[in-house]
């Protein structure tokens, strides 16, 4: 087919003379009415007849609307990810309407005129986290953006929630970017082992690789860190910034852990796959819980000031280095995918955690 | 707005605490929707027994379903503690308007002490933190000022 203007059809639609071929012989299911819920129209609502069948593998590689009358000309849009195992999870639609429903401002909903002036360390310590936190949470931003577009557009409910998510790091990049700048400290510095981590995810071959690292390893570390936030926050304006974006960074945890679980179920053989792609992460987790950029502020935060950081802080850092260890552990379980014993992490940081060691898995 | 009249715990300190809570439609859909089944474990100080009362939040509605083994509620998440830590953590909330930072549910959980988080699955864990902002505001209903403005 050449693309053209059909001037014979101006013509004779300019005398309403209509084509009408779109209205007939169509297949679409007329009469077919979704009804509100009680929260309103939801993705689940609208999941009805063929509307609702997502095919395993893609018959089509075009955006054209699932279930609509697809012109047989429609040109091939090249989508790399065709088999809905690659992406879906069965939590996917709800978590749509969660994220959409629980969105929130970095700009109105942070009461930013209640920050109290700060001791300089705890200022120093905060703006550092900060800025570690401005920097990571972009990348769950800048990866479902990366693969958004090679997924085929009959999985549109999983590409719209990974919409979501780069929405919700945005505000996440902005909050903590705004945190650094709004009260005298500034941003502080990034640090070469996180950025590794960082190119790790981007860098995957597969959004398989890349969301294991990413929404299971990463973000689950990252949610640990903002639960912990309400003992780092030196004022109630980070609580309230860190209990906000843990309630983002739950739901794309719930995704990812959900996602793999479907994945597995339908082919437990990747299992040794994923297996091999956290190995990778690990190694570099490892690093990042010796990073001082890290390790210190966190501590001086818990501990409320440099001075009793040695002892609180250390301690502090013990037990969410362990509530880390432990959740992504139980996550990677009810994915289909058990890590305990296999752990890629040195000896030292996960003595105490339940099931962490190999002789406890034996 | 005083305090919640009924004892603490009771199925009706549950349930006034859903009215006060519900009682500011816009702030519960400020709050955004929310899918979780929460069980609050209450235990004797001395061991000797507890109490578990239930909330189920659906969409924009939260309810009170009292005492489990009556309603045959069954909970994703259970919160556990002492009888001593929930009563101190309603004291703050009607002293306060609202948990000072000191009696919220995620601090009075992180460590394991004075509360402990239990769930089947680690999906039901986490769907605590996904709801946090929302389960801790309707505790903060309890308090003596209306919360939930602030208890997003």
């Amino acid at each position: 087919m050449t693309l053209g203007l059909d001037l014979d059809y101006l013509d004779r639609s300019s005398r309403g003379e209509f084509d009408l071929r779109w209205l007939r012989n169509g297949s679409s299911e007329w009469g077919v009415r979704a009804k509100p819920g009680k929260t309103g129209l939801t993705l689940r609502d609208i999941a009805i007849g063929t509307y609702g069948e997502v095919p395993d593998h893609a018959p089509l590689r075009t955006m054209a609307p699932r279930g609509s009358d697809i012109d047989p000309e429609v040109p091939d849009l090249g989508y790399t990810i065709n088999d809905k195992a690659e992406v879906w999870s069965d939590n996917v639609l709800d978590l749509y309407e969660e994220a959409v429903s629980r969105q929130w401002s970095a700009t109105r909903d942070i009461p930013w005129r209640d920050l109290p002036d700060l001791d300089p360390d705890l200022e120093h310590a905060m703006c550092q986290l900060a800025t570690v936190l401005s920097e990571v949470e972009m990348v769950a931003a800048d990866f479902p953006a990366k693969w958004l577009w090679r997924i085929n557009h009959d999985f549109v409910e999983a590409k719209m929630f990974l919409c979501t998510q780069v929405m919700d790091e945005a505000r996440h990049t902005e909050v903590f970017r705004k945190r650094a700048l709004a009260n005298g400290g500034g941003l502080g510095r990034a640090s070469a082992v996180v950025e590794r981590f960082l190119q790790l995810i981007l860098d995957a071959e597969s959004y398989d690789e890349g969301s294991a690292l990413m929404h299971l390893l990463g973000e689950g570390i990252v949610l640990s860190l903002f639960r912990a936030g309400e003992f780092l926050a030196p004022s109630p304006v980070e609580t309230q910034i860190f209990r906000l974006c843990m309630q983002d960074e739950a739901r794309h945890v719930a995704y990812g852990t959900m996602h793999l679980r479907y994945r597995l179920e339908r082919d437990p053989s990747m299992a040794e796959d994923f297996h091999a792609y956290l190995d990778k992460g690990e190694e570099i987790i490892a690093m990042i819980f010796s990073t001082p950029e890290i390790v210190e502020p966190t501590a001086i935060l818990a501990a409320g000031g440099v001075a009793q950081a040695a002892e609180l802080g250390t301690a502090a850092g013990e037990v969410m280095r362990h509530q880390i260890i432990g959740d992504y552990l139980k996550r990677c379980r009810h994915a289909g995918l058990d890590r305990r014993g296999r752990l890629h992490l040195p000896d030292v940081l996960i003595e105490g955690v339940a099931g962490a060691m190999p002789e406890a898995v034996a | 707005m005083g305090p919640i009249a009924a004892p603490f715990p009771s199925d009706r300190w549950f349930a006034e605490l859903v009215v006060r809570a519900e009682a500011d439609t816009a702030a519960m859909e400020r709050l955004g929707i929310a899918d979780l089944r929460i069980g609050f474990e209450v235990v004797a100080d001395d061991g000797s027994g507890s109490w578990l009362f239930g909330l189920v939040f659906d969409g924009y509605d939260v309810d009170a379903v009292g005492e489990p083994e009556r309603s045959g509620f069954v909970p994703e998440v259970v919160v556990s503690g002492p009888r001593s830590a929930w009563e101190e953590m309603v004291r703050s909330i009607e002293a306060n308007g609202g948990a000072d930072a000191g009696h919220t549910l995620n601090t009075l959980t992180i460590t394991g002490v004075p509360f402990t988080v239990r769930s089947t699955d680690a999906m039901g864990q986490d769907k605590l933190y996904r709801y946090m902002g929302t389960v801790q505001a309707v505790l903060d209903a309890a308090g003596v000022e209306p919360a939930l403005a602030a208890g997003r």
